[in-house]
């Protein structure tokens, strides 16, 4: 291994630096280069030691977070699958691997344009290749349908890549979260893919055909038709009774937390996400602050409604039912959490993620066209977040002089 | 007289701490005074090679203001002059004579330092060249004499590892301390600050309001003293001074002649153990022989100052003008596998991502120069206050450095701030920003356009 990296060092680097025949590839060589071995570069110049935290290793920990969420979501695919195909030998086994078959090539075509246009950008740009790229292009896939089509997330990735991150000079300069931005404009591009009650489950004539691994199918059901529970409780008619119309359908609030229903692809299981959630404040890389007032803000809007007592039986749910549905939770957690588009400052963190859980909650029940209003309550207050951060750096400005005054003057 | 409690901050646990004993450093046959030290001076020499100097011979005058004189600290032949970038004299070497002239001024009691008015003081002060040891804020630069500051800090204060710590270094020379204070204290109309780190052996002086200030680096900053004991306002200065300083200033007024030495510390894990200890070295003197014989490893790093803060010198530098301790450590170019996803047990880390950041508090590290990652974009996180006592928003500093908005950073409070303030900001960040520099010339230029 060391002669390896010994015979790297002498003979592949010189080729990538300063002067050398593949200088303008030097981002790419920094990115493998790095990824087998941290730099050996030394401090410039004060402070002389440094502490062995990097980007590399903030980002990869985050895809740690979400390994919960993929697993549960591969398993959750392929499950629903062979339920609503009348799949007869079904295991946990063939479960996984018609899941795997589902999400794998989502996640892959996902990674490999997102990937391209990152490098494509950073050799053009002359900038280093960053590691937010690989939390978008895993983001991303969770916050989709299994039965999306190919050329969909390409175009997606594309589009968050490119026009959420890249035209503003890379990670660190974007204002939206990319991998949101890819989802909503699918979302409003191909909203037949991505919403609606057909998507959630593949069946067997739009995905795989029955054999050894992925067990039998007993009938060929043409489209399988399972609402979400956001849909269910959102078309629930006025004046009835929004739990029970979910209890129709199949849901309750067990089920909603295990996470075994249709919906996207990482984000139905609450306890997948808490998971996730867990290790990224026991590592300290998320903002508690953020999840934290959502969750709060969430809550209270949620009784808000119930509390006004509208017709609009969607607004009558218990508060809990708005936290365990849909993509709220995933959001709140892995998107609104993003360091470069949330608020930087912590006073403007809390009524960031205070805002996002009440939009969310806003969106879904007083908007019957947008079923899931996390999405859009965490591009809102993306585009919000600089300004909040405005007012509180104006306040700390103002407080910061009477202070030194007050202190003089005594 | 009042007490801190700073709350905020973070100690670097690293290995080799100065023992608390005073060995004398033998005589020295070079010695050199380096010009580049003085940030913004522009020297005119009054020396070339081949001239003999007394001790206390003036070698240069500041270009803006001739009355600030800069003198020699042995009687010998001027070796040569080295000049550095755009001609600049980087160093000016002197080889000591075997009979010592000394040049000889004025003497005053401790006493009569009193009576004496602020002018004759400062004039005094530049004419033996021991003004620049007096230096203002903000901007750090040497004190301008002309206008009196609202107070002076002394600085007797100790946080980052391994600054000298006051109490071993005043034993036996109190009276010329509170020589000094009386000097200080005829230069401003305010007060005289005094501020120790709690804990530490350091009487009460007269002249001089003592203050204590507890916790975690950079609890020892002269910024943070600041800030907490008066911070400064739009068209403020004040001077600060490093306690050891004082005393220098203190001999000279009492005997009439320059102070001959200084008592360093030197510390960290490139020194070897039984030579972690205090010196009392000649100023301006080699310490060549000093680090031959107490320094270990390949590669070291000489710093003048801590690990947060200080410059790299040569490991045959002279003792400098400013400072009072040397901190020696390993450049540290090891290449770890995969470190993006090892667990991080042997990497310090102020960090929870890395477990070391919960195991291993308890022991001292063998740190070393790595940067431990490679450079990206700046990310606005609000990280960089986690350690930051005083009352300012660093990333948003930061930013505004980076985008050259003097109105913003002047708003954000960078006067009240030194770049050693955003030593702990650097060492923190996972983008690898090098604060201190961006710090470091938002400053300059707020100090070219004016404010």
């Amino acid at each position: 291994m060391k002669a390896l990296f010994d015979f790297m060092d002498k003979n592949i680097a010189p080729l990538f630096e300063k002067g050398g025949k593949f200088e303008r590839l030097y981002p790419l060589f920094e990115a493998g280069d790095t990824f087998n071995r941290t730099p050996g570069d030394v401090t410039p110049s004060a402070p002389h030691v440094r502490d062995s935290i990097d980007q590399k290793r903030l980002m990869i920990f985050v895809i740690y977070a979400l390994v919960p969420c993929i697993l549960f979501g591969i398993w959750n695919a392929g499950n629903q699958f062979n339920i609503a195909n009348n799949v007869e030998d079904a295991t946990l086994m063939t479960d996984l691997l018609r899941g795997s078959a589902m999400v794998l090539p989502i996640i892959f075509v996902s990674y490999l344009v997102g990937g391209l246009w990152e490098v494509l950008f950073a050799l053009v740009r002359r900038h280093e290749i960053n590691e937010g790229f690989l939390v978008t292009g895993m983001l991303f896939p969770l916050t989709l349908a299994p039965t999306i089509p190919l050329w969909q997330v390409a175009i997606g990735i594309s589009f968050g890549i490119v026009i959420g991150k890249e035209i503003f000079g890379g990670v660190g300069y974007n204002i939206l979260n990319p991998a949101l931005t890819a989802r909503a404009f699918l979302f409003f591009a191909y909203p037949a893919q991505i919403s609606g009650d057909t998507v959630w489950v593949g069946s067997a004539k739009t995905t795989l055909d029955n054999n050894l691994f992925f067990g039998t199918v007993a009938e060929n059901i043409d489209g399988v038709t399972r609402a979400t529970p956001l849909a269910v409780a959102a078309a629930a008619e006025k004046g009835t009774d929004a739990i029970a119309a979910l209890g129709n359908a199949g849901y309750d609030w067990v089920n909603m937390t295990l996470g075994n229903i249709p919906g996207s692809i990482g984000s139905t299981s609450v306890i997948a996400i808490v998971l996730g959630l867990g290790f990224l404040i026991a590592t300290g890389i998320a903002s508690w602050r953020v999840i934290f007032s959502g969750i709060i803000g969430c809550a209270v809007m949620g009784a808000l409604f119930t509390a006004l007592g509208l017709d609009n039986a969607f607004s009558q749910i218990p508060f809990y039912y708005h936290l365990i549905m849909g993509g709220f939770l995933f959001g709140i957690v892995f998107m609104a959490t993003d360091p470069v588009s949330c608020s930087a400052t912590n006073t403007g963190k809390i009524i960031y993620g205070f805002m996002i859980g009440a939009l969310t909650v806003l969106i879904r029940v007083a908007n019957p066209a947008y079923p899931e209003g996390a999405m859009l309550a965490i591009l809102f207050m993306n585009v919000m977040a600089p300004l909040i951060d405005h007012f509180v750096v104006q306040a700390h400005i103002k407080k910061r002089t009477s202070y030194a005054r007050a202190l003089n003057n005594a | 007289m009042a007490n801190f409690k700073i709350n905020k901050g973070f100690n670097v646990k690293v290995l080799g701490k100065p023992k608390a004993e005073v060995e004398e450093y033998a005589h020295q046959q070079l010695f050199a005074v380096y010009p580049s030290e003085f940030e913004g001076l522009k020297p005119r020499l009054k020396v070339k090679a081949g001239d003999s100097v007394k001790r206390g011979d003036v070698l240069f005058e500041n270009k803006k203001n001739e009355k600030m004189l800069f003198r020699s600290p042995c009687c010998g032949t001027v070796k040569a002059v080295n000049l550095g970038a755009r001609r600049f004299p980087a160093e000016i070497l002197i080889e000591r004579a075997a009979q010592e002239e000394s040049v000889t001024f004025e003497t005053y009691t401790s006493d009569a330092v009193r009576q004496l008015p602020r002018e004759q003081i400062a004039d005094h002060l530049l004419n033996t060249g021991l003004w620049p040891l007096i230096k203002q804020r903000p901007f750090n630069k040497i004190a301008d004499p002309a206008k009196a500051p609202k107070a002076v800090f002394i600085n007797a204060a100790h946080s980052a590892p391994f600054q000298a710590d006051f109490s071993v270094v005043l034993k036996g020379d109190e009276s010329a301390f509170q020589t000094g204070i009386n000097a200080l204290a005829q230069l401003t109309e305010g007060k005289v600050h005094l501020c120790k780190s709690a804990g530490s052996d350091i009487p009460d002086f007269e002249q001089a309001e003592s203050h204590t200030f507890a916790g975690k680096h950079p609890s020892g900053n002269t910024s943070v003293h600041i800030n907490r004991i008066s911070p400064i306002l739009p068209n403020d200065t004040v001077y600060t001074i490093a306690a050891q300083d004082v005393i220098l200033i203190g001999k000279l007024l009492t005997t009439g002649e320059l102070p001959r030495t200084r008592i360093i510390a030197l510390g960290g894990p490139a020194v070897k153990d039984e030579h972690r200890k205090y010196y009392k070295v000649p100023l301006g003197a080699s310490l060549k022989d000093l680090f031959e014989q107490s320094l270990e490893g390949d590669e070291v790093r000489v710093v003048q100052g801590n690990i947060l803060w200080g410059d790299k010198v040569n490991a045959d530098t002279c003792v400098r003008y400013y400072g009072s301790e040397y901190f020696a450590l390993e450049e540290d170019r090891s290449r770890h596998l995969l470190g993006w996803t090892m667990p991080g047990l042997f990497q310090y880390s102020s960090h929870r991502v890395n477990l070391s950041s919960l195991m291993g508090f308890a022991h001292e590290w063998k740190l070393g120069t790595s940067m431990h990652g490679s450079h990206r974009a700046l990310v606005v996180t609000g990280w960089m206050d986690r350690h930051q006592p005083l009352n300012i928003m660093t990333d948003f500093l930061v930013r505004a450095a980076l985008a050259h908005d003097t109105d913003e950073m002047v708003q954000l409070g960078i006067l009240e701030t030194d770049p050693e303030d955003f030593a702990l900001a650097s060492f923190i960040d996972p983008h690898k920003t090098d604060v201190c520099s961006i710090i470091k010339r938002g400053l300059e230029e707020i100090e070219e356009e004016g404010i």
